[in-house]
């Protein structure tokens, strides 16, 4: 409960000085150019690299991409740009206890 | 990131293949290691392609170990491993050293002289000019003093004004710029008659001073006196005087056109053919046989200087000859064509020589017809002044 209530505080004031979500926290930034091209800030580990399918896991949840031919075009540890046919994206976001 | 590829290029990557059960656990420990990987593919099950600098490849070998992974070189790219493809090619490597020097080498020297703002004065003059003050093509621009050159050709020379020479690369550029002739004054207190620069018929004569020797109307020829510079007096006798006065003369411009009435005229069959050969300082190397398979050709070369950059000249010339294959074919012109073409041709002739259209009184045309030919003579008479002043000697 207390962390609760430090996590909406902490928002509030995020939210007054209009930082950013993917800034003031950890939370990922998923950007889809096109059908062919996907940029996923604040990642934290790849948990499974196929050529049809890439597993991800962020602060938040588990990050499932599907696809056709997916290239790790250019990795960091906090940025990922993945090429290749994309046909699906899903979430599967950790329940809070 | 892009900089980082770059980067990558610049200093080397290697392409390796990742083979191995946790090939995820590989680049996740790469990720936290803040190795830098790019162009990752996966290739089969277990299998996967990525690119690599040089700096970072060598810290892989611990996380291979920890992951269990092995890891194999495909490709290296980038500029040491182009150098490195050369280390063994030593003989290689010496010509191209070998050209560059060369090149730095013959960057001192000058290979090509253009002479400009030459109207009067023949440019071989100058060239010869040049050269016997060691400046030709071939020259060491070093220690060259251009002043000295140009101070020299003043002095040598009156006819010229002004020299520059302009080092650019290796070629200069010498300009030139023409002293007017000085007219020949005679001055006031000389004594001189004048006399006629033309065949002509005088139409007017006022001597101002002096004594007028031919009358209107006279045929005089070139070089007769008009107004002798002496002037007679009752008392005095003869006293000579700087003579001064104005002449007019008609003067006659003919000029004769002879056109046959059959003609052999070369006619272009468009055929063309191209010979190439290399020129190296003096020496030449033809690149195929000099002589052409037409019969009838004229022959057209055409020089090309080799230059590296805009401005820096290679003592290596391109000749390219092209052979323009033509046919002679007869034409009969008839006498009236024949004589208009002749008579456009002399008129064209005689134009140029005249200046001053305003002054021409007449405009006379002979014919001529024979045989084979036409011949016409056009005639001008116009009306110029002819007196020029010379000196008396005695």
């Amino acid at each position: 409960m207390r962390k609760q209530r430090k996590k909406v505080a902490q928002n509030k004031i995020n939210n007054l000085l209009e930082i950013p979500q993917e800034v003031s926290s950890n939370i990922p930034k998923v950007t889809i150019t096109g059908f062919e091209q996907i940029l996923i800030e604040n990642y934290k580990t790849i948990l499974e690299y196929q050529d049809f399918y890439i597993r991800l896991s962020t602060e938040i949840g588990i990050l499932n991409i599907n696809g056709f031919g997916l290239d790790l075009k250019e990795m960091t540890s906090d940025d990922l740009l993945i090429t290749g046919k994309i046909d699906s994206i899903d979430f599967e976001s950790i329940e809070d206890e | 990131m892009y900089f980082k590829i770059l980067m990558g290029y610049i200093l080397g990557y290697v392409t390796i293949e990742i083979e191995g059960y946790f090939t995820e656990r590989f680049i996740n420990l790469c990720n936290t290691k803040k190795i830098f990987l790019w162009n990752l593919k996966k290739i089969n099950n277990g299998i996967i392609k990525a690119n690599i600098s040089i700096s970072d490849f060598k810290k892989l070998k611990d996380i291979a170990k920890k992951t269990k992974c092995r890891i194999r070189i495909c490709k290296k790219e980038g500029i040491p491993f182009f150098f490195n493809r050369y280390k063994k090619r030593k003989i290689f490597l010496l010509l191209f050293l070998l050209v560059l020097i060369g090149i730095g080498v013959l960057s001192n020297f000058i290979w090509n002289i253009e002479i400009t703002g030459t109207n009067r004065i023949n440019k071989e003059e100058i060239e010869n000019l040049l050269a016997e003050n060691d400046f030709k093509v071939g020259t060491s621009k070093i220690g060259l003093s251009t002043k000295e050159i140009i101070d020299k050709i003043r002095l040598e020379r009156d006819d010229i004004a002004w020299v520059g020479i302009e080092i650019e690369g290796t070629s200069a550029t010498v300009k030139i710029v023409e002293a007017d002739l000085k007219p020949e004054i005679i001055p006031e207190d000389e004594y001189c008659n004048i006399i006629a620069t033309k065949d002509g018929t005088i139409v007017k004569i006022s001597a101002q001073n002096g004594t007028p020797v031919v009358k209107e109307g006279d045929s005089v020829t070139k070089g007769s006196v008009l107004v002798a510079g002496w002037l007679e007096g009752k008392y005095t006798g003869i006293r000579y005087v700087h003579a001064n006065g104005e002449v007019k003369a008609k003067v006659k411009y003919s000029e004769k056109v002879k056109v046959p009435l059959n003609q052999v005229k070369k006619v272009e069959t468009g055929e063309t053919e191209n010979k190439y050969s290399v020129k190296i300082n003096n020496f030449q190397i033809n690149l195929s046989k000099r002589v052409s398979k037409f019969e009838n050709y004229d022959t057209i070369e055409e020089n090309k200087k080799l230059r590296l950059f805009s401005n820096f000249y290679l003592p290596i010339e391109i000749n390219k000859t092209t052979y323009k294959e033509y046919k002679n074919e007869n034409i009969n012109y008839s006498l009236e064509e024949a004589k208009q073409m002749a008579e456009k041709e002399a008129t064209k002739k005689l134009d140029e020589q005249i200046q001053d259209k305003e002054s021409i009184l007449n405009k006379q045309v002979e014919e001529e017809i024979a045989e084979e030919y036409v011949e016409v003579e056009v005639i001008y008479e116009v009306l110029e002044s002819i007196g020029t002043k010379e000196k008396i000697v005695f």
